[in-house]
């Protein structure tokens, strides 16, 4: 292990930065998996090892990857929740993985919503 | 690896007494059995939280916090939260006086009054991961001073920060400094005292456990500005997880480089060496702890000359308490202008107190100088546990002394505290509730001073002894008129006549609890009478025979047999056997075991 | 200084506080005896090198003070001798005194030294302590060889000496002692004050397993010393001793800093929390039979 130098304080926070974020909860953007038993049934697990995949191989540090219980829309599970930072959610239906993978690069990435996918924009209101 | 989720589990030596190891075992399993390990992280930190509700489990990113957690909870939280996203409410914390739990960790009133600059990565943080304390603006500081600030410079900002050094008596720390950096000799040391001897005290533990790197990177701080290029860092044997998390840290920095020739490419070389001490509370006083590193018998020696003037090994040298070197990344991060804003006028930043005791919310806290007891006992303690009636607060420990509750609304500052009779300490704070008998505690604190007299000075050795058996006489129901005031002249006597700051402070506990509860002291003496049902002497145990079920569990329990009854009977002691251990009211369920 | 006699004053004991009053007696016009049982005055101080609390010289005090009490004319000085028997009351004592032999004659005898320098039997009166082969077992001293190769020459290393052997050894054997105060180069007598200071440190073979009773503050008003007397009755033994089988040994600290869990018992490394009057005896017993404590908590 050489010495390290200031500048290198930089490149290891980099390196850590995901793991920091996600303790912190000051995310650019959180995506929430609905996982509730119907979500699973009808194969949320797929959607969320397809978004950890996509995370992974993009090397993003900025993104939080949650799971919640069910939405309340059991008929249109899988369902995911995109948060982007100042922006109301976005919640999407009927998902696959290669939907999701499109998701991510254009919403979560681009911040350009995937409108086809789109069940409705912001949350449920709450009394 | 990208993981959704992290589960900070807290393995302080505390959490590890009520099973946290185990948790972690079952944890592990769990998620395997539902193919999560490669989606949740489990992370081991240091103490991060309610030390009473231990073992505890924080989850991020969701910002739960999960309490008291037990074996045969893990599947069923796995499964829910984890697996299906449900967090689990049936464990999370519930405030004393509210009905619900509170699902964020920051609403918690605990967690939501606390200002971390000391602690500020407690439980955020794996403490064996130095890129994880890099990540936090780790050796920021250390790199900002080596390459752009002078030691001049440094102390002088530690100076304008106003910070006091937190071991106890509050010395300007940039002042000590400045005595040390003048002094034409070398070489000099830097000591971190992390001999937290105060019964009742576990901040320096806990800052150890919970984040080394701070302290090392502290260490280098003041080690530059004052010129040393050697330290030492004087721990507990009673620690031994603290020591060996600290280990770890000290090789994971020479391994960066951060330790050892050259750091940064400045020049500056720094090394740490640990020492272990051997359980001897005079250690903890500066000339005793130099005394014990050399090899030599640890007794105080005469100051001055101080340890800035002439120290370790005859050297200047600096000690530092834990915190008070912990603070130091974060002034130099944030500006000494940003510390000296927090906090009361003479006493700024903020202070890590343990609060322990009959209190609900037991555990380690940081918060701005200035705040009130009140809010400590209450908002952030939670209140006296099993509807009890607050007492007193002891800081300090044996060289404090009580503040009864009348003082509630004092805010807390070296200067307050002193006023009220006790001294700031380095932080231990014990809540006692209306069970816990005055006479009786500074008994307690007596018999630890006078074991722990070094015995150089007579005042002190004698002098404590003499006290002792006053209070012991008075504990057994033989005290007489005129002991009250007795000790009150002997306390002041031994005050002035001793030679270090244990000798000097060991009558603070019996004179403040005199000043505040001098008619329970009478009582004891007048009445015969303990009003809290705990001197021995003065006491008897009997059976309530309308609450006693009869269900013999004092009967079995009972080592002298003095019980004796039959099933669904109300049983009976036979005084003249009963030795007062108390063992039958902890079996009794039913609290039908009096204390009179 | 009064001339006028006032009465005669007669003072036991010839160390710095018989000395101290025989002055302040004798200046004040009485007239003093002082019987010392020694063959000279002086006492302990006379021993120390300073004294508390100025750290002053403690000969640079004394040797004035002797020298004025062997020439002042109203002291009268009875050393090498006892008092027999003390009769009448306050105002009119007659005190009978011992003298013991000399077997020199105290006029002619300057002090000089001659005598005792040449004494054939010197040697009974200060006797010097016959050197004590230290016997080591070959794997004793292989490690205490790797202990002392480490931490020779180095500054303050008998603290980390001991702690290698405590470690090793559960306590501090003599024999060892011997040995390192031999390869150390240090007096026997400082290894000795420093192993008895630390709490830690033990002459005395400890038990398989030590229990440390917490006793500290927050463990204390949770009933820490009941707890204590518990052990202390369920295995026969007082604090700080040993069962005779060498299975339990009970100590007491003064924190574990786990005051959150108060009260808090410790055996060897395991920590149990929240513990309770009532779990002592099935603890034990747990520990006796499996070795380790799987008592719920």
């Amino acid at each position: 292990m050489p010495k390290l130098k200031p500048e290198d304080l930089e490149r290891i926070t980099e390196k850590v930065k995901r793991t920091m974020i996600l303790r912190e909860g000051t995310g650019r953007a959180k995506i929430t998996v609905h996982m509730g038993t119907c979500g699973i049934a009808a194969g949320s697990r797929a959607i969320m090892s397809a978004l950890i995949k996509e995370i992974e191989e993009k090397d993003i540090k900025d993104v939080i990857l949650t799971t919640s219980s069910c939405a309340g829309l059991c008929s249109r599970e899988p369902m995911i929740t995109v948060e982007v930072q100042n922006q109301p959610p976005v919640k999407y239906v009927d998902l696959t993985p290669e939907k999701v993978k499109e998701i991510f690069d254009k919403h979560v990435l681009s911040g350009e919503i995937v409108k086809e996918y789109a069940l409705a924009f912001g949350s449920e209101r709450v009394p | 690896m990208a993981y959704r989720a992290n589960l900070m589990l807290c393995t302080c030596t505390m959490c590890v007494s009520v099973g946290a190891l185990k948790i972690k075992k079952k944890l592990e399993e769990e998620l395997k059995k539902h193919n999560l390990e490669d989606e949740i992280q489990i992370i081991l930190t240091g103490s991060s939280w309610l030390c009473t509700k231990g073992p505890t489990l924080i989850v991020q990113p969701d910002d739960v916090v999960y309490q008291l957690l037990k074996e045969e909870d893990i599947p069923h939280l796995v499964e829910e939260h984890f697996l299906k996203g449900r967090p689990v409410k049936s464990l999370m914390y519930i405030h004393p006086e509210a009905l619900h739990p509170i699902e964020k960790l920051h609403e918690i009133p605990f967690y939501r009054d606390q200002r971390l600059v000391a602690l500020w990565n407690r439980g955020i943080i794996d403490p064996d991961q130095i890129d994880e304390y890099i990540a936090r603006d780790g050796y920021k500081a250390l790199a900002k001073v080596l390459k752009s600030m002078t030691p001049e410079e440094v102390v002088q900002e530690i100076k304008d920060s106003g910070l006091r050094g937190r071991g106890g008596a509050g010395f300007p720390t940039g002042r000590k400094w400045e005595f040390c950096r003048k002094n034409p000799n070398t070489p000099k040391y830097l000591i971190c005292n992390a001999d937290e001897g105060d019964p009742g005290a576990f901040m320096d533990r806990s800052i150890i456990e919970a984040d080394p790197h701070s302290l090392i990177e502290g260490i280098q701080i003041a080690a530059y500005a004052i010129g040393a290029e050697k330290g030492y860092v004087y721990v507990r044997l009673e620690y031994p997880l603290a020591i060996k998390r600290l280990n770890r840290a000290i090789s994971q920095a020479r391994e960066y480089g951060l330790l050892g020739k050259d750091i940064f490419g400045s020049g500056f070389d720094f090394d740490i060496e640990m020492f272990r001490g051997a359980g001897a509370f005079v250690c903890g006083e500066e000339t005793s702890l130099i005394h014990s590193i050399e090899g030599r018998p640890a007794e105080p020696t005469q100051k001055p000359p101080f340890p800035v003037e002439k120290g370790l090994f005859g050297s200047p040298t600096v000690i530092n308490n834990v915190e008070t070197l912990a603070n130091l990344p974060r002034i130099i991060n944030f500006g000494a202008e940003w510390f000296a804003s927090i906090g009361t006028e003479k006493s700024k930043g903020t202070k890590v107190f343990s609060l322990a005791g009959n209190i609900n919310n037991a555990g380690l806290v940081e918060v701005p100088m200035g705040i009130t007891l009140r809010e400590m006992v209450y908002d952030i303690g939670g209140g006296i546990p099993n509807g009890k009636k607050f007492k007193a607060v002891q800081t300090g420990g044996p060289s404090g002394g009580v503040i009864p509750s009348s003082l509630l609304d004092l805010p807390i500052d070296y200067e307050r505290l002193q006023e009220a009779g006790a001294i700031m300490g380095s932080g231990g704070m014990i809540i006692v509730d209306e069970d816990t008998c005055m006479v009786d505690l500074a008994k307690y604190f007596l018999a630890f001073t006078n074991d722990e007299s070094c015995g150089k000075c007579t005042s002190c050795r004698e002098g404590s002894a003499a006290m002792l058996e006053i209070l012991t006489k008075i504990s057994e129901g033989r005290g007489e008129e005129g002991d009250i005031e007795f000790l009150e002249e002997l306390g002041e006597a031994i005050k002035d006549a001793s030679q270090c700051g244990l000798g000097q402070t060991l009558s603070n506990p019996v004179l403040s609890a005199i000043k505040h509860f001098r008619e329970e002291f009478e009582t004891h003496i007048k009445d015969k009478k303990c009003p809290a049902g705990v001197c021995k002497a003065l006491i008897e145990y009997s059976i309530d025979p309308e609450k006693c079920t009869g269900c013999m569990a004092c009967v079995k329990v009972c080592p002298q047999s003095a019980i004796t009854g039959e099933r669904k009977k109300p049983h009976k002691i036979d005084q003249s056997e009963c030795i007062k251990c108390g063992v039958c009211k902890d079996a009794c369920k039913f609290d039908a075991v009096k204390v009179e | 200084m009064a001339k006028d006699k006032k009465g005669s004053v007669l003072i036991v004991g010839g160390g710095i506080a018989g000395i101290q009053s025989s002055l302040d007696l004798a200046n004040s016009g009485f007239k003093v005896y002082l019987v010392e049982k020694g063959p000279s005055i002086g006492g302990v101080m006379s021993q120390l090198d300073k004294t508390f609390p100025t750290n002053d010289c403690a000969m640079c005090i004394l040797a004035p003070k002797l020298v004025g009490t062997g020439r002042h004319p109203n002291i009268e000085l009875i050393t090498n001798a006892e008092i027999e028997e003390v009769m009448g009351e306050a105002g009119n004592f007659t005190v009978a005194v011992k003298k013991n032999p000399r077997y020199v004659d105290e006029d002619k005898c300057t002090g000089c030294g001659a005598c005792t320098e040449n004494c054939p039997v010197k040697k009974a009166i200060y006797p010097v302590e016959e050197k004590i082969e230290i016997k080591l077992e070959p794997e004793d001293l292989e490690r205490m060889k790797k202990i002392i190769e480490e931490y020779k020459g180095k500054e303050g290393a008998l603290v980390p000496v001991l702690h290698n052997i405590n470690v090793s050894y559960s306590y501090l054997p003599e024999n060892i002692l011997r040995y390192i105060s031999e390869e150390l180069d240090m007096p026997l007598s400082l290894i000795y004050q420093i192993a008895t200071f630390y709490n830690a440190f033990s002459l005395k073979p400890r038990g398989k397993y030590t229990i440390d009773v917490c006793l500290g503050t927050a463990c204390y008003i949770k009933g820490g010393n009941r707890i204590l007397e518990a052990f202390e009755r369920a295995l026969g033994i007082k604090v700080g001793n040993t069962t005779e089988d060498l299975m339990f040994g009970i100590e007491t600290i003064s924190c574990f800093g786990c005051c959150g869990q108060a009260p808090v018992v410790v055996i060897n490394e395991d920590l149990h929390g929240h513990f309770r009057i009532t779990k002592v005896p099935k603890l034990i017993k747990s520990y006796k039979e499996v070795g380790n404590a799987e008592v719920e908590a």
